[in-house]
């Protein structure tokens, strides 16, 4: 009896720990799931954003876009070996690297323009939308108005951009590069067959993917394929970084 | 340099407490991120410019010798995001900075963690 006793009571006691538990699971769920079912501005973009990294990208987001390496043709992989990149697993001393950003102040590139860690904010007109990013005060254009890419397109670092919505997502198509820039700070390299395209959708009302595909047949043997993630900073402005300012550091270290 | 009052922390530690801090601008080469010193002394110069964020300090040494040391940070857009501003560090003020060592054996920190004089530490990451 003592013991059917001691039971009902530790069941009891069971009980009411794990509904206290569960309440508070329950309320951090309903939380959460309110925050994800916050409208989703539909077809819209605009607003500052900044890259996160997603736990599986933390060793190597910071300067390329796959932990595997991508599938170089020879012609790539030999210019790949040549270089002396500053960030990633061959970083050499900032006197001694060759990348065009911090060698020559060169625009990054598109996509590798997104691996600058800083943030970039979206504007968006009826014609196009607006991609300024807080780095070196680059912008890109994507162009919504239904016009194709330029037969004679001039090379460029940026690229030419065009875009749609499919469904709830944005997708540019990029070409029309030089071959001036790296596809990203380990010194992968592209050719000025370069084509980019990128999706981005807003997850939730905070949050924004973008899938990109990198095709280029004289540089790529497949495409390269990766995803970004990007978090709403409704409270952040764009600041200035201008590159040229990095000269004066190139005799900082010794 | 060896008589010059420097912290050595264990790596693990270091990597455990300061892995989230990377350069935004180049990458690590040039220092040794196996090891971390820390130095104290009055700052002697505060530059909070792009692309790096430069502190320097007079740190004595046992016999009382004074050497320069400098260090860096991230860029001040990212330090002005988790609160800093070009005022956060004066001239004159006695601080703790501590980080990874020159590959070099120069007096050069990368620094990860800076603490003020009252014991105030201020955020070094993040803004990103």
């Amino acid at each position: 009896m003592r013991n059917r006793l001691k039971n009902l009571v530790l069941a009891g006691v069971a009980v009411l720990a794990f509904s206290s538990g569960l309440r508070a699971q329950m309320a951090q769920q309903s939380e959460a799931a309110k925050k994800q079912t916050a409208p989703v501005p539909a077809h819209d973009l605009s607003g500052v954003w900044n890259r996160y990294s997603i736990p599986a990208q933390k060793e190597y987001i910071n300067s390329t876009y796959t932990k595997e390496e991508p599938a170089m043709t020879p012609w790539a992989k030999a210019k790949y070996d040549a270089t002396k990149p500053s960030n990633g697993p061959r970083s050499n001393p900032l006197k001694q690297t060759d990348d065009p950003v911090l060698s020559k102040c060169l625009p990054p590139g598109t996509p590798r323009i997104y691996l600058q860690p800083f943030p970039v904010q979206f504007v968006q007109t009826p014609k196009e939308v607006i991609i300024l990013f807080e780095y070196d005060h680059t912008v890109r254009h994507i162009y919504l108005d239904g016009r194709p890419h330029p037969a004679d397109v001039l090379p460029s670092y940026m690229g030419h951009s065009i875009g749609k919505w499919e469904g709830d997502t944005l997708v540019a198509d990029t070409t029309g590069f030089n071959d001036k820039t790296w596809l990203d700070r380990d010194g992968h390299q592209h050719s000025d067959e370069l084509h980019v395209v990128e999706r981005f959708r807003r997850v939730d009302r905070d949050h924004m993917r973008i899938d990109i595909t990198m095709e280029d047949p004289k540089a790529l043997a497949k495409p390269w394929i990766t995803q970004l993630y990007f978090q709403l900073k409704p409270d952040w402005d764009l600041m200035e970084l201008a590159c040229t300012d990095n000269a004066a550091f190139e005799d900082f270290e010794k | 340099m060896k008589r010059i009052r420097v912290a050595c922390i264990a790596l693990f530690a270091g990597l455990l407490m300061f892995s989230g801090v990377a350069f935004a601008h180049h990458g690590t080469a040039n220092y040794d991120t196996t090891k971390m010193v820390a130095v104290k002394g009055p700052v002697t110069d505060f530059q909070f410019i792009n692309p790096h964020v430069l502190i320097a300090l007079d740190v004595k040494d046992e016999s009382g010798k004074v050497v320069k040391w400098q260090g860096e940070l991230t860029s001040p857009n990212r330090l002005t995001r988790v609160g800093w501003t070009k005022s956060s560090i004066k001239f004159g003020d006695v601080i703790t900075i501590s980080g990874y060592p020159a590959k070099s054996g120069s007096p050069e920190i990368w620094i990860q963690k800076v603490v003020l004089a009252g014991g105030e530490e201020l955020a070094t990451g993040g803004g990103n």
